[in-house]
């Protein structure tokens, strides 16, 4: 593998321009701009055919696919939050649809021996995830503090124990770059085990392929649901107790903890990401 | 230092540049028109079913009450019927019985009535026969009479008197 790699393969490689002194990645930008007009015409085209003038309400396709993720989301909102948030909810379903989108770009097949794949996924650029990350964690922030006044949400950094402020805070700021790390790693894993499947002789090369982008259809999926559902679970930590009993409050932040830890790991075992 | 590390910085996947504040504002626009255009309709539609769905379940119900309200009706109202055609059975039959013991009385009236007539009929016919023998019983006899005895009878009175007497007798005898 270390034999193929400087001959084929660059990795994190962009086309790049530059602009106002700063460098931007064009191929990132233009396949982002692919991912968001799709996502916009699903979800027009949704609403277009939307049937709740009709007399059986029976939905469409589309309906029911935005009406499933809109309808999951809603539902974990509510469960974690205690409502349907006017901003959380519309951010996860956008979080969700955007990055499977992005995601799955990748599996559009291109010439052969290229890169096996028409437009790199935006996902795989930290830029894109680092902008979602940031845009997630401003969000939980200034909600967590609207919830609780400046006061309280600080004071949240010195429980259980004041000894804990450095964990805290580093928690705080771990959370952003582990959301944009996973979704990152995860989908540039994807793109470098098909620039590796690409280099395997024509006749050989289909069925690694096939069951390569099989594989990882389902973990743009499972990228793009972790990353909604993490974000409602940090929108859920940041509000929790504001209203609650404290020791209530606290055991269903333990419990909030847990599942997001755990739907890290899950999702950080669904890809076996290669060395590089 | 910073010229050195400059190089392998730009190449470093890790490091965000320029793109990031792009895909920021890419991400912004989508969620923009996604949460004003796009979410709240698919959420009311999904509202707007839900209520559809708990309303044709409310007239369901509605419904189903009504109906038994109305097998109830029904059911009353046949017990009802049942009830008023035993009372106007029951009351047929009394009519009835007594439509007959009128009739019978009328025809036992009717009857009486008859009876009555013919007896007075034959008391009549028989007064005229009476009468009538009165007059001719004495003419024949006292005619048989002179023949056999050869006596002439013509007395008016002595006649009279032979067939008086002689109906007498009959009359006592009887």
């Amino acid at each position: 593998m270390t034999g193929l790699v400087p001959m084929e393969i660059k990795i994190g490689h962009h086309v790049e321009r530059e602009w106002l002194g700063m460098t931007f990645n064009i191929d990132t930008i233009i396949s982002t701009l692919v991912a968001g007009v799709l996502v916009l015409l699903l979800g027009f085209w949704a609403t277009r055919s939307l049937t709740k003038d009709t007399e059986d309400h029976v939905p469409t396709k589309v309906q029911i696919l935005w009406e499933l993720v809109v309808g999951e989301v809603n539902k974990q909102v509510e469960d974690n939050l205690g409502k349907v948030h006017p901003f959380v909810a519309p951010l996860a379903i956008s979080l969700f649809f955007f990055i499977l989108f992005c995601n799955w770009l990748e599996l559009v097949p291109t010439e052969i021996n290229e890169h096996l794949h028409l437009l790199p996924a935006p996902t795989a650029d930290t830029n894109l995830t680092y902008a979602l990350a940031a845009v997630t964690m401003v969000s939980v922030w200034t909600y967590g503090i609207r919830q609780k006044g400046v006061k309280g949400y600080f004071k949240h950094f010195l429980e259980p124990f004041p000894v804990l402020l450095p964990l805290n805070i580093l928690e705080e700021l771990i959370k952003p770059i582990t959301l944009a790390l996973r979704l990152f790693g995860n989908i540039f894993a994807g793109g470098i085990m098909l620039a590796l499947i690409g280099l395997i002789p024509l006749y050989a090369m289909w069925a690694p392929n096939i069951l390569w982008k099989a594989f990882d259809a389902v973990i743009g999926v499972i990228q793009a649901f972790i990353f909604a559902l993490l974000t409602v679970l940090y929108f859920a930590m940041a509000g929790a107790g504001h209203e609650e009993h404290e020791s209530h409050e606290e055991h269903e932040d333990e419990q909030r903890k847990k599942k997001a830890a755990e739907a890290a790991a899950v999702s950080d075992e669904a890809t076996p990401v290669p060395a590089h | 230092m910073a010229s050195v590390a400059i190089t392998p910085m730009e190449q470093n996947f890790l490091v965000p540049n320029g793109t990031f504040f792009v895909e920021l504002i890419a991400f912004g626009v989508l969620l923009f028109l996604l949460g004003k255009y796009v979410i709240p309709p698919i959420n009311r539609a999904m509202t707007a079913r839900q209520e559809a769905i708990r309303a044709e379940f409310a007239e369901l119900d509605e419904a189903k009450s009504e109906a038994e309200a109305a097998e109830e009706e029904f059911k009353s109202q046949i017990a009802d019927a049942r009830h008023e055609a035993a009372r106007i059975r029951e009351e047929a039959r009394e009519q009835g019985a007594a439509i007959i013991a009128e009739m019978r009385e009328q025809a036992q009236t009717e009857a009486a009535r008859i009876i009555e007539h013919a007896h007075a009929q034959i008391e009549a016919d028989r007064k005229a026969a009476v009468t009538s023998l009165r007059a001719e019983v004495g003419t024949l006899a006292t005619t048989l009479a002179g023949r056999i005895v050869g006596e002439s009878l013509e007395d008016e009175a002595r006649q009279s008197r032979v067939v008086d007497r002689f109906l007498a007798e009959l009359e006592g005898a009887s």
